[in-house]
């Protein structure tokens, strides 16, 4: 009886104790998360440097070449709009998994990553103006004949982590597997050796990989439609309008005088 | 003329009994607060909680499923291994202590995207049976070297006496060399189960859909990352609570058999 007492107080304990530390942690995070507009306010004058993070994992929109530069289209522009917005753009290379988180802990002012604008993200945080419209695009073997999500029930389908790719497959039934990978590249790979058999991804990178990287192996099958438009842009922390104001003057002025569309020839974009 | 010190003698240093302090240890604080955790936010917290264990849900299975067979495989491969490394047999020996060097010299993590995407290319193998090849090939070779050490700590005396009495090579290990060397094995490999179990947390990387994978899928939608890998935390610290009292009762029972 004596024991039953002390085990159970122990519990109790135990239980406090650590619910304890995961209240503080809650909290703490709620009042991070209030000044983060005016973290960025307080940089010293001149030229305003804004860290954007990206994956540079995502041919052609932005990758590392072999200077270990990140280069790419969605570089190119963001580069070009820092010039004409006036400010000086860094790229930092992070992990498109958690590159969300970074951002809410202010690890860096902006991501620039082919973020599709999505209200889901909305909610949590703020984009710029659209750069460009991109599809979902299936991929499949060069052999394959299915067109559609339908004519893939029974077999295994990936896509990236976190990706608006993964939201379309994520609730399809009758896949045997849904994998999802930390990047698009190990998708693909994984489609080349025939472990998967099929990957969504957006069309620019779904471009890429059937006609440069693995041209002979693999094809797009399909672009799959939606009723809404997918839109991809500079996302920044709730609030924090002075970048994303910077950013919209930037891209908004190479759009107009032509810039933007030069980039585009540069890396072959339709 | 000198004079005798006198040295008290007092009652000495009562040997803690296992029934005084069983309800104090570390273990059951721990798994106590741990489930207590657990049970707290799912009751009190039910959104996302609720939604997110059950997400989580196969991804534990998963996640056993690899433990447990690179576990048996790995057993087998370490005790063959360690056999090897203390065998005559110049050939063998060199066979054995050439995996060992080559392995333990490659990170797991290496290891894993070596058989996964670079053997790949040649030999299709699921990516289930890639993550436990891997992690029991790699954990083998630590294993062999318990293995290895709880064999030489026998003393020498045990084989010649074995010999001696007619048994041949063969007879000496296992009926009587192994047998023993069991109780020093198995604290060391007690701890190889229980480091394994934390490195499955690796093979997410070759997209299985393992517990870590089934949270991360979850808080890069939900962006809820702080309570995600909060209950990741917390699932993971019970299984390995289980697995090391699983070993720890093993071990109990071994020192009992041998003490009588």
């Amino acid at each position: 009886m004596k024991r039953l007492f002390k085990s159970l107080l122990i519990a109790a304990a135990c239980s406090v104790l650590a619910l304890g530390v995961v209240g503080c942690g809650e909290k703490k995070e709620e009042k991070k998360a209030e000044p983060a507009a005016n973290a960025t306010a307080a940089a010293p004058a001149g030229p305003k440097t804004i860290v954007f993070a990206c994956d540079a994992a995502y041919p052609p929109m932005q990758y590392m070449n072999e200077q270990k530069e990140i280069v790419g289209f969605e570089v190119d522009v963001i580069k070009a709009a820092a010039e004409k917005g006036g400010f000086k753009a860094e790229f930092k290379n992070v992990a498109w998994d958690g590159i969300f988180a970074g951002l809410a802990s202010k690890k860096y002012d902006a991501i620039s990553s082919s973020v599709s604008i999505t209200e889901e993200r909305k909610a949590s945080m703020d984009f710029s103006d659209p750069i460009m419209t991109i599809e979902q695009m299936l991929v499949v073997a060069k052999n394959d004949k299915a067109t559609d999500l339908a004519a893939l029930k029974g077999k295994s389908i990936g896509a990236q982590i976190g990706t608006t790719s993964y939201l379309v497959i994520k609730d399809v039934k009758g896949f045997k597997a849904i994998k999802t990978y930390d990047e698009v590249g190990l998708a693909m790979e994984d489609l080349v050796k025939g472990s998967i058999q099929a990957v969504v991804a957006d069309s620019p990178v779904a471009v890429d990989y059937t006609t440069k990287k693995h041209a002979d192996k693999i094809k797009i099958a399909a672009t799959l439609k939606s009723d809404k438009v997918e839109n991809i842009g500079i996302a920044v922390l709730k609030g924090n309008k002075e970048v994303i104001d910077l950013v919209n003057k930037g891209l908004t002025a190479i759009k107009a005088d032509g810039t933007f569309d030069k980039i585009k020839e540069k890396h072959q974009m339709k | 003329m000198t004079e005798t010190k006198k040295i008290d003698v007092g009652e000495g240093a009562a040997i803690p009994s296992r029934s005084d302090w069983g309800l104090f240890n570390a273990w059951v604080i721990s798994i106590v607060g741990a489930v207590g955790a657990i049970i707290y936010l799912l009751l009190v917290h039910p959104e996302p909680y609720q939604r997110l264990l059950v997400y989580l849900g196969d991804g534990i299975v998963i996640t056993f499923q690899v433990t447990i067979s690179s576990i048996i495989c790995a057993c087998a491969i370490g005790l063959i291994t360690g056999l090897g490394r203390v065998s005559k047999n110049k050939a063998i020996n060199l066979v054995a202590s050439t995996y060992v060097e080559i392995i333990r010299g490659i990170p797991l993590l290496v290891q894993l995207f070596y058989i996964y995407y670079a053997l790949g290319r040649f030999l299709n193998v699921h990516d289930l049976t890639a993550a436990i090849i891997a992690m029991s090939v790699c954990y083998g070779a630590y294993m062999g070297e318990v293995f290895r050490a709880g064999i030489t700590a026998i003393d020498k005396g045990q084989t010649e006496a074995a010999r001696s009495l007619g048994l041949n090579g063969k007879q000496t290990m296992f009926m009587v060399i192994l047998p023993q060397a069991w109780r020093t094995i198995l604290p060391p490999v007690g701890n190889e189960f229980i480091a394994l179990l934390k490195d499955t947390s690796l093979v997410s990387i070759l997209a299985v859909s393992d517990l870590l994978r089934r949270g991360r899928e979850f808080s890069s939608e939900t962006f809820l990352y702080f309570e995600t890998y909060t209950l990741v935390a917390l699932v993971y610290l019970v299984i390995t609570l289980i697995l090391s009292k699983g070993v720890s009762i093993m071990e109990a029972r071994l020192s009992h058999y041998v003490r009588r």
